[in-house]
């Protein structure tokens, strides 16, 4: 059989260029309503997407409170999100980013419990340690833990939330369970039921070798970037081997790289949409966002001269290894500070952006596939909710008619619907 | 604005869970005239009330939605932030119950609350501009961090979510699991407790109560309305529909007004909002 594409929708209420909802066809104002996020919900499901996916952040964006104004875009709690349009779909997936750092495991395992029950199974959990130095503050800390850290206190919360899922009974008994790790300690009891599910399909997207051991110890499905094909060649038969080596079977970890577009009924048409939204941020603002994306106010700096890459790596709030591998070769390369931002604010992660018409985004979806780059795409909408509707309008059916996406669905939860078994 | 008669529920069964249960009880719950709906109970959470009040939000047209929300292992961050989508997505019916877990002191559900308000005052009301033509989006100058240091809490801000369409959603206490801040909404009473002066008290309902009885005390400003537990939905639907008719010409409000609040004539108050409304 043809191999099927799984779609993911990462809806990023306001779309996924910083300028994006300045386009004639976003409507910014809705996503503060319930009728905005039940007809995009509706249309994903429409589109037989396996899910929805809303990422998260645990601080204002705003560079360490230098600026604020124009990138601190406000956005719903994805639990909440989700359960209300769990409430108003059927069949999608529901795929919420939790931090295993700034919560409690026994309140995550019991909100996505309740949440796979009360949609009849269609809970997913994107597991993330948090990036953003800044988030640690609204906990009460000084500092956030560095990465390994964190990944440690992940390991041992995954695996005391599993052991509450598991403890849930059918029959409504519930037994005890203590964990005792290094960073875990968890007496808790979970209710009954057992979840439709079992469990929430566990979502991971880190990057770092930690991050991919991870992975690779834990993750059903894996949301990443890949630039280009040859990227997403290499970074899935990296974790197919690091899936195998932990002992689990490759096949069964879908990997799901981001993909933002701009289609168009011709290509030259779909690349002056794209530079037209990119134009509606000016450059001060790219900037601002590009600042935000590193831990770095670069408000003192011209635009006009090349990255201050020596300087941002001195005063950066991120781990430096990971801003040294993002600005190493357009530093090199002497970009001007304004240009790279311009071009850097529409795939601050290296996600790969397509512009072209629904015929060729449908053929590379289908070449990336069969050459082994992903198993499916977390699609990323420049803006919302138009080029999502163009999307679902015209290129699923070109998948279908091609026999590489679901007519239907075929079962009530997430995990029939991604072929990921308990 | 004449007073509204309240009438509030505790649905607290594990039943909640099953989609097809949690409909037919939330929306014969709404049909019935019940105004609040309180999910969970001290020391019964057998599903995240959080989860379970957000999927109602589009699922029900008018009631209130009471989260319970223990202190135990919640943080105000995340609290915060998920009453204030709910709110959003519920068109202003959030409300919430925080409740002291085992081994916590009602000093740390107080210490939630301020938290949590500091976060949503962080937030003028007015901040967002979204304006296409300009390219602004929001007000900078009306976004701040709160800076909030509790005996427990502690938390920068801002937010990362908008101010609740209601200002805070509306707080609710119960009885017996108390906890101390100025400004509370409603306290739901202990079985048998008399009213609590200056505040919006619902008494609970016992079995067959005395219609002529609570009048008198709703008359008399000593309740605000009247709370029940939901022990057999069916039936006790039933008994609160009949009550609410019975009540039809105090329950006015019901009917007019968007929010929860503007609904129940339970404004917030400005000296509630720290340091004041932004300028
Ligand atoms: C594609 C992608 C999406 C991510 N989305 C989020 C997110 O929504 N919220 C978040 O806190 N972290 C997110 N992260 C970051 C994770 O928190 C991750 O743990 C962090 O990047 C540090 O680990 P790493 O260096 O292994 O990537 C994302 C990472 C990737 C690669």
């Amino acid at each position: 059989m043809t191999k099927q594409i799984h779609l993911w929708a990462f809806l990023q209420g306001i779309g996924h260029y910083p300028s994006g909802w300045r386009h004639a066809d976003a409507t910014p104002e809705a996503v503060f309503s319930m009728d905005y996020y039940k007809s995009v919900g509706q249309l994903a499901e429409r589109g037989r997407f396996d899910s929805i996916v809303f990422g998260d952040q645990l601080q204002s964006r705003g560079a360490n409170g230098h600026t604020p104004e124009r990138v601190a875009i406000p956005t719903l709690d994805p639990i909440a999100l989700l359960a209300a349009m769990g409430a108003v779909t059927e069949h999608i997936g529901l795929v919420a980013t939790v931090s295993t750092t700034y919560f409690e495991p026994e309140a995550v395992a019991e909100r996505f419990a309740t949440l796979d029950r009360i949609t009849g199974g269609r809970a997913g959990w994107n597991i993330v340690t948090t990036a953003h130095p800044a988030s640690a503050w609204n906990f009460g800390q000084d500092e956030m833990p560095e990465k390994s850290s964190r990944y440690a206190r992940a390991h041992e919360f995954v695996e005391a939330a599993c052991e509450l899922w598991d403890s849930a009974e059918t029959d409504g008994n519930a037994v005890p369970v203590q964990y005792r790790g290094q960073h875990i300690t968890m007496d808790a009891t979970m209710p009954g039921p057992a979840l439709p599910q079992g469990r929430p399909i566990l979502v991971q997207a880190g990057q770092s070798p930690d991050g991919r051991a991870f992975a690779a110890a834990t993750a059903e499905a894996i949301f990443c970037p890949a630039p280009t094909k040859e990227d997403g060649i290499a970074f899935r038969n990296d974790m197919h081997e690091r899936i195998a080596a932990a002992g689990r079977d490759p096949e069964a970890v879908k990997i799901m790289p981001g993909l933002s577009f701009i289609l168009a009924d011709s290509e030259e048409e779909a690349i002056a949409k794209d530079e037209a939204i990119l134009d509606l941020a000016d450059e001060a603002l790219c900037i601002e966002y590009l600042g935000e994306s590193i831990g770095f106010w670069l408000g003192g700096h011209d635009p006009k001269e090349p990255i201050p890459f020596d300087d941002i790596v001195a005063g950066t709030e991120f781990p430096v290894a990971d801003i040294t591998r993002m600005l190493e070769k357009p530093a090199a390369s002497g970009i001007a500070l304004g240009e790279f931002a311009s071009r850097h604010v529409r795939t601050p992660r290296g996600h790969t952006v397509f512009r072209g018409t629904p015929q060729q985004l449908a053929d590379r979806m289908i070449d990336w596939i069969d050459s082994g780059a992903c198993d499916g795409f977390t699609l990323q909408p420049a803006y919302m909710p138009g080029e999502l509707e163009i999307f679902v309008d015209q290129v699923v059916p070109l998948l279908q008619k091609a026999g590489r996406l679901r007519l239907d669905y075929p079962g009530p939860t997430l995990r029939d619907t991604m072929g990921i078994a308990a | 604005m004449n007073r509204h008669f309240i009438l509030s529920a505790t649905i607290a069964q594990p039943e909640l869970n099953n989609p097809a249960w949690a409909d037919s009880v939330l929306n014969g719950a709404d049909r019935a005239g019940i105004d609040l709906a309180v999910l969970g109970a001290p020391g019964s959470l057998p599903f995240d009330p959080m989860v379970i009040a957000a999927w109602a939000a589009p699922m029900t047209q008018r009631i209130g939605l009471v989260p319970c929300v223990s202190t135990a292992v919640a943080h105000p961050f995340h609290s915060a932030r998920s009453l204030s989508a709910i709110d959003f997505l519920s068109s202003g019916r959030a409300a919430w119950n925080p409740i002291a877990g085992a081994g916590h002191d009602n000093i740390v559900a107080a210490d939630m609350v301020s938290a949590a308000r500091s976060l949503w005052d962080g937030w003028a009301s007015d901040a967002l501009i979204i304006d296409k033509e300009s390219g602004r989006y929001l007000d900078g100058s009306k976004v701040r961090l709160s800076n909030y240091e509790g005996p427990h809490f502690k938390v920068r801000g801002p937010l990362n979510a908008a101010r609740p369409l209601q200002g805070h959603p509306l707080l609710v206490a119960d009885a017996s699991a108390p906890f101390d801040v100025a400004g509370t909404d409603l306290v739901i009473l202990e079985e048998g407790q008399a009213a609590l002066p200056g505040s919006n008290c619902l008494k609970r309902a016992g079995n067959s109560p005395d219609l002529a009885a609570l009048v008198a005390e709703f008359e008399a400003g000593e309740i605000a309305g009247v709370h029940w537990t939901l022990t057999n939905p069916g039936d006790d639907l039933r008994e609160i529909a009949e009550f609410s008719s019975a009540l039809s010409r105090f329950r006015q409000a019901r009917e007019t007004g968007s929010t929860l609040r503007e609904r129940l004539g339970l404004p917030l108050s400005d000296n509630l909002i720290s340091e004041g409304a932004f300028a």
